[in-house]
């Protein structure tokens, strides 16, 4: 009889059950609804509001630089940043890691101003065409790198471009991040695109000097465009030259170059010398470029300055040595006392033959030495004197409303690719040169932005800890001894509890 | 909630279950930071990013028993006779795993304390990492009791829970697979914005994928909607496991 009774429908049980499968199905299909709309609502309304970046040195933001340069602009104005590539799905570890990053962060700060696309052309091609009309640039070989376009013009931007590497892994074929351009090269390069450079500056080439990468990067950053000029017989300064950086020559000018110089000094040329005692030219005496520079009452003497102050000298090496900014040049940057290495001795020239006014710029304590070295790089011991203050880099300028000038250093520490490569952009000898530069085109240069260069980050342990031994031990603990005993733990626990 | 949480999670040592899953953890996350370590540089972000990648394998572990067990040997049934509400018995189980999960995470801070001790760095990025790997936790441990919930077998519990979590990790892969298909079908009709379509419908999958997401955290990134979204996933199956629990107390009636 119960049996009977248990298999009888209950309409009202069917009904409730009926119910409740509408209600719990109801209410899932309602929390997917406000789970799809809250998230769609954080992520495309809130998300970038509700986005901040914690990183050590901000790389994901965009300084205050940069967004007051971005505010400056016009409400019209229209730059389009294209990546040639497909964005990664995971950017870390990436070259485009301290990049993707920070460009959404120019177009959060932008009001509409800046746009960042990533369109790779190998599938999309038509990009090339839209970006590029006249295929001035061959963008179709520029996969993997940026394109900047404001109006009709367009700067390229490698994600190599945005680093800057340790010169010496360099050389041995490593690369060794030791520095974050990205904010740097994105914002300069947008600067001269809406603005355009203010001058020129011109690199010689040809008298075996090291690469001037770094310089050039300086100098775009200060809306001063960079032009190679080449040595050659039929050397001539161009009409539009404003200035003319000799970096590191190892070789003695030509006498042709020391003619053209001359000219170019005489109409209010402006000049930046540097050179440095090295193997290279050890037993190089600049005889000519010294021509040149007695113009303007200067002398680089073939003299190794050796610091004799042990408060001066850096790890106690004489060659590698502090020195101090002179009176007038001591706001060129942050700190007075500058980085000098194998410097030779600057210095104004004996009989002052003309109207040029010289001032020294860096000094050594009044406890240095110079010396002369022969072929093989000896100390030549009659030549030395001792006890003195030598300059390691000298100023020069002329009379007039525009006159000729000229710095002149004797150490390679303030523009070599191998110094700023190893100390970063940032560096306060590099802030050193940046004001002489300055100095040298005040009549024409007006960026005033100073993008920093940004730290990255640094994971390696301490040498000295993380030996090989060492590594053995992280392998045999937490590889090995933890497990094992975990393992070890459980069998005791299934051989104990098998039987409950 | 207390009690269920202390039951569960005490259970967990009165079985193998517990000391493998810890012992699993401990060698694949010492792998890792020996990996790093023996080339001089160790980033704790890259350690607990790629332990993430292993939420496929532990998750099923250790959340594969939480309701299937309970349902095989008909314990299940206290949970509709005592006076907890189910609401009290789902937390308390999702808080018991994700207890044990944070068990398992201390050997990640034994390497940040020896990687601190061999002068390394443990930057803000490292913590963004962390944090995002206890919020997958809790979302890829829901997703686990789900799968518990549905079924009396811990073997049938443990391959819905894989499955469900490789899905996930993949959703990215699986967009662009969708996507091309879509490109070449609307191609091979001659649709003008075949691409298009195409990288649409890959973005819009590749839009639930819950790594790419977080991604930028471990650059310093810290975003709160994506917080949200491994949060609302987290809550969304807490409520389908509470529904399939309910389903049997009113298909019981």
């Amino acid at each position: 009889m119960n049996k009977i009774v248990s298999n009888v429908k209950n309409p009202q049980n069917d009904d409730r059950s009926d119910k409740l499968k509408l209600y719990s199905i109801g209410s899932v299909v309602i929390l997917i609804a406000i789970v799809l709309l809250v998230n769609v609502l954080f992520d495309k309304i809130l998300g970038k509001a509700l986005t901040f970046d914690f990183s050590d040195a901000l790389s994901n933001t965009i300084s205050q630089e940069s967004i007051d340069y971005i505010n400056g602009l016009p409400a019209d104005t229209k730059i389009r940043i294209v990546g040639l590539f497909d964005k990664p799905a995971d950017v870390a570890q990436t070259e485009y890691q301290y990049i993707c990053p920070l460009l959404d962060d120019y177009v959060k700060n932008s009001k509409g101003k800046i746009t960042v696309d990533y369109i790779n052309p190998n599938t999309q091609p038509t990009i090339i065409s839209q970006l590029d009309p006249d295929n001035s640039f061959n963008l179709s070989s520029q996969t993997g790198n940026f394109v900047i376009k404001y109006n009709d013009k367009i700067k390229i931007i490698s994600p190599y471009d945005c680093y800057s590497y340790d010169e010496t892994y360099l050389s041995q074929g490593y690369y060794y991040v030791t520095g974050n351009n990205a904010e740097y090269s994105f914002t300069n390069s947008m600067y001269i695109l809406t603005n355009g450079y203010s001058c020129k500056a011109y690199l010689i080439t040809g008298l075996e000097e090291d690469d001037s990468n770094y310089i050039a990067k300086i100098l775009e950053s200060m809306a001063i465009e960079p032009i190679g000029l080449p040595v050659s017989e039929n050397f001539t300064v161009p009409e539009d030259c404003d200035l003319i950086i000799m970096n590191g020559p190892q070789n003695d000018i030509s006498e042709k170059m020391y003619v053209e110089l001359s000219s170019f000094i005489k109409r209010g040329g402006k000049l930046f010398v540097a050179v440095d005692f090295n193997v290279v030219n050890v037993t190089e005496k600049y005889e000519r470029l010294n021509r040149l520079l007695n113009e303007m009452n200067l002398v680089i003497d073939p003299y190794l300055i050796a610091e004799n102050d042990s408060g001066y000298q850096l790890g106690g090496y004489q060659l590698d040595h502090l020195v101090k900014a002179c009176e007038g040049f001591t706001d060129y940057a942050e700190i007075t006392l500058l980085h000098s290495t194998n410097a030779r001795s600057v210095r104004s020239a004996d009989i002052p033959g003309n109207t040029f006014k010289t001032a020294p710029v860096l000094r050594t304590s009044e406890n240095a030495s110079t010396t002369a070295l022969d072929q093989y790089g000896n100390v030549i011991e009659s030549s030395m004197v001792s006890g003195k203050q030598f300059y390691a880099a000298m100023y020069s300028a002329g009379e007039g409303d525009d006159p000729a000038k000229a710095f002149v250093f004797g150490t390679m520490n303030f523009t070599s690719d191998q110094y700023i490569s190893s100390y970063g952009i940032n560096d306060t000898n590099v802030d050193f040169f940046k004001s002489c530069l300055r100095e040298l085109t005040s009549s024409k240069q007006f960026n005033t932005l100073n993008v920093p260069t940004k730290n990255v980050e640094n994971f390696s342990l301490d040498a000295t800890k993380s030996t090989t031994s060492a590594s053995t031990v992280v392998l045999v603990v937490f590889m090995i001894l933890i497990p094992v005993l975990l393992v070890a733990l459980a069998v005791i626990v299934y051989n104990k509890r098998k039987n409950l | 909630m207390l009690a269920i949480f202390k039951r569960e999670f005490l259970s967990y040592f009165r079985s193998p279950v517990g000391y493998v899953a810890i012992a699993l953890f401990s060698f694949l996350s010492g792998f890792i930071f020996y990996s790093q370590f023996a080339t001089g540089a160790v980033n704790i972000a890259t350690e607990v990013i790629s332990l993430r990648s292993f939420f496929v394998i532990i998750v099923p572990i250790i959340t594969m028993g939480l309701l299937s067990e309970d349902k095989k040997r008909g314990t299940d049934v206290l949970y509709y006779t005592t006076p907890v509400s189910l609401f009290n018995v789902v937390v308390g189980k999702v808080l018991a795993a994700f207890a044990l999960y944070a068990i398992m995470f201390i050997n990640v801070v034994i390497h940040i304390i020896v990687t601190l001790a061999c002068g390394g760095d443990f930057e803000v990025g490292c913590i963004g990492t962390i944090i995002v790997f206890f919020f997958m936790a809790f979302m890829f441990i829901t997703i686990g009791l789900f799968a518990s919930a549905i079924t009396d077998s811990q073997i049938i519990s443990a391959i819905v829970a894989f499955v469900i979590i490789l899905v996930t990790q993949l959703i990215s892969t699986i967009g662009s697979y969708a996507g091309a298909a879509v490109t070449s079908v609307l191609s091979a009709i001659k649709v003008e914005s075949a691409t298009a379509a195409g990288n649409g419908i890959a973005s819009a999958i590749a839009w639930f994928d819950p790594f790419v997401k977080t991604q930028d955290f471990r650059l310093g990134i810290f975003s709160v909607s994506a917080l949200i979204y491994l949060v609302s996933i987290g809550v969304l199956f807490l409520y389908l496991t509470f529904r399939v629990l309910e389903k049997k107390r009113w298909s019981q009636a």
